[in-house]
């Protein structure tokens, strides 16, 4: 933890779970590696960058994204973008998955940054006091940390500021997302996926403000005027789990030239929530501890279940993601659950978020026909 | 609804086509195997169907089904499998409910709703155990025809176990039995339970619904069939050609318009 960063160098990567306002009011800078991941996955290059984590020993079954980011830091000349810039410490939350803390001890191996590990236990269901008072006191050690690693104070001027700014982007987000619920549907899943970036990774400043503005704008228009994201909206369905990045366009593109729109995602609505009140640390830790990934199966079947009634869906698909056991895990028994509950029928297809050597097309086509063939 | 239909099922191993009359009497069909080039079968189906119906197909519709089903360009549309094996068999027994289809290089399970359309299903197409390639390798193993294995295994009154259902893992166990001194018809009946538990494990997954149909290759193997019953403790009810199914729902769809 003795780690000084120069003025010039404080940068730290963070897990997108991370209260990210935290670092971002100490006018620290923030990187995703799992962001790099969606990039990396868009441009067509997972298997080679993580075959670069691979071949120093790395499994293909570790997630791709902590892969990709082993691989680009160990070669990054032949990753896009050159890699991430190069940390100064690491910032994990395990509140998306337990895989992050020694994907992120590699990379401290690898760059000599220190690991700081915001520890959120599992919830099922309300959080218990006990629960939200040692998230607090994780937050308040990393208010410490960031100040011995970077020799930096937090205000609580700043801290209400970036609040503000946070809460902010967040309503403007949600208030797009939930503006979905009427028919047409003013976005698609590849749209949502690709406007989330700026929430994740720039919450709490005032860049990213305009941004979500004219997202909601556009967005309230196209209610108004009726004007739908695909042409002619015929089957309306959920997506759960992150995109397949490298087929994402050709995947949800080609579904709606035949009238398939996703209206909803449990992804995309991960990043909600409002920081506020008196107490801007107790509602940090009540946020962060609440997130989707870190509650319980039950919890997430009756989120999918209520967006499968409150966005009129007909049907729901299931990306099975080699890579992230998290968020894949009980999907079996989740779909059995939603069609018993909702009546709508479901597809589980399988393939990965960024390695594209575990999804095979085919086989993903026939499935998701069959269950279009259903509603016809 | 139009006077003939055509169905064809372009599925990994075999290519099957099937062309009924509208009051769903087959008039002609062709079983084959699907080769390298999926459009040289095509063509000979047609060629057999045109010259077994002596009919000219030119205006017949032709609904394509099966894992080449993109491959069928004179088809007016292509179905999944998953819906044409389904209405295949709700037209031949509209009492089914479960559907079991195990095919060359995958198995499917499919819950037949009352109309004869899919309400739910599961895939077994990333792993080769559970399907009849994992009989055809055993099979290799133990010197035999894949004809001979399923008989074979039916003198059997004490299968061999076989733990795993991993094909390559298997095969080693197999030969590990053969060098044990085990008998080859218990061998033969192990294979068979082996590939059983696995199917029954992804028929539990859309949930057992009698009665059962059994359809696609392995159907016709009466061990595969012994064994998938004992494990799913139901009869099986099996079509009289069960690799033609697929074909059939295909061409219900041709004659009847509608998936």
């Amino acid at each position: 933890m003795g780690h000084q960063a120069s003025e010039e160098n404080r940068l730290t990567w963070v897990t997108s779970g991370f209260p990210v306002e935290i670092p971002v009011a100490m006018d620290l800078g923030v990187s995703y590696p799992e962001q790099y991941g969606a990039i990396v996955g868009s441009q067509k290059v997972g298997p080679e960058v993580c075959g670069y984590a691979e071949d120093i020993g790395y499994s293909q079954e570790l997630c791709s994204y902590a892969r990709v980011s082993i691989g680009s830091v160990e070669n990054p000349d032949s990753s896009p973008m050159e890699g991430l810039p190069k940390p100064q410490a690491l910032l994990a939350g395990n509140n998306i998955c337990g895989t992050v803390l020694r994907w992120y001890d590699a990379i401290s191996e690898q760059t000599g940054a220190p690991v700081f590990l915001l520890d959120t236990p599992p919830i099922e269901d309300k959080q218990p006091d006990h629960h939200k008072e040692y998230v607090l006191r994780g937050v308040d050690r990393l208010v410490e940390f960031l100040g011995t690693t970077f020799n930096k104070t937090l205000t609580e001027e700043r801290m209400q500021e970036v609040a503000d700014l946070s809460s902010k982007a967040l309503g403007l987000w949600t208030k797009s997302l939930v503006a979905c619920k009427t028919s047409p549907s003013p976005l698609n899943c590849a749209d949502r996926f690709l406007a989330m970036g700026p929430v994740v990774s720039m919450r709490g400043t005032e860049l990213i403000i305009d941004f979500y503005q004219g997202l909601w704008d556009e967005v309230e228009m196209r209610v108004k005027e009726g004007l739908g994201a695909i042409r002619e909206e015929k089957i309306r369905l959920l997506w759960d789990n992150i995109p397949p990045w490298h087929s994402i366009f050709k995947f949800f593109n080609g579904l709606a030239k035949r009238g398939v729109v996703f209206p909803a995602d449990t992804y995309t609505h991960a990043w909600s929530g409002q920081i506020e009140g008196d107490d801007l640390f107790d509602s940090v830790a009540t946020m962060y501890s609440n997130v989707y990934l870190n509650k319980g199966l039950d919890a997430k079947i009756d989120k999918m279940c209520n967006m499968i009634k409150d966005y009129n869906l007909d049907g729901f698909v299931m990306f099975s993601v080699r890579s992230c056991k998290r968020y894949s895990l009980g999907q079996l028994v989740s779909k059995e659950i939603v069609t018993e509950r909702t009546g709508v029928p479901g597809v589980v297809i399988e393939g990965d978020m960024v390695d594209s050597r575990v999804y095979n097309e085919a086989q993903i086509q026939t499935r998701v026909d069959a269950l279009l063939e259903m509603f016809m | 609804m139009s006077k003939f239909g055509i169905g064809i099922d372009i599925g990994s191993t075999t290519a099957k086509g099937l062309l009924i009359d509208s009051d769903m009497k087959v008039c002609a069909k062709h079983i084959m195997l699907t080769g390298a080039a999926a459009s040289q079968a095509i063509d000979k189906i047609l060629e057999e169907l045109e010259s077994q119906s002596g009919l000219q197909l030119d205006n017949i519709t032709i609904i394509s089904t099966g894992y080449g089903r993109a491959r069928v360009e004179n088809a007016e549309k292509s179905v999944t499998e998953i819906t044409c094996h389904s209405r295949g068999v709700h037209s031949l027994n509209p009492e089914i409910r479960l559907l079991i289809d195990v095919g060359g290089q995958d198995s499917k399970v499919i819950r037949i709703g009352k109309k004869g359309r899919p309400d739910d299903f599961e895939l077994n197409d990333k792993c080769s155990a559970g399907t009849g390639r994992f009989l055809e390798v055993m099979a290799r193993v133990l010197g035999i025809t894949i004809d001979e294995l399923g008989p074979l295994a039916l003198q059997s009154d004490s299968p061999s176990s076989i733990s795993s259902t991993c094909t390559v893992f298997a095969e080693s166990e197999v030969i590990g039995h053969i060098g044990a001194g085990a008998k080859p018809d218990d061998i033969a009946a192990g294979i068979h339970e082996s590939m059983s538990t696995k199917i029954v494990a992804l028929a539990k997954r859309v949930k057992v619904v009698p009665p059962v149909c059994v359809t696609g290759g392995v159907a016709l193997n009466p061990a595969f069939r012994h064994y998938l019953s004992k494990h799913l403790g139901t009869n099986l009810w099996i079509p009289e050609e069960p690799q033609l199914t697929g074909a059939l729902g295909a061409a219900v769809i041709a004659l009847n318009g509608k998936s």
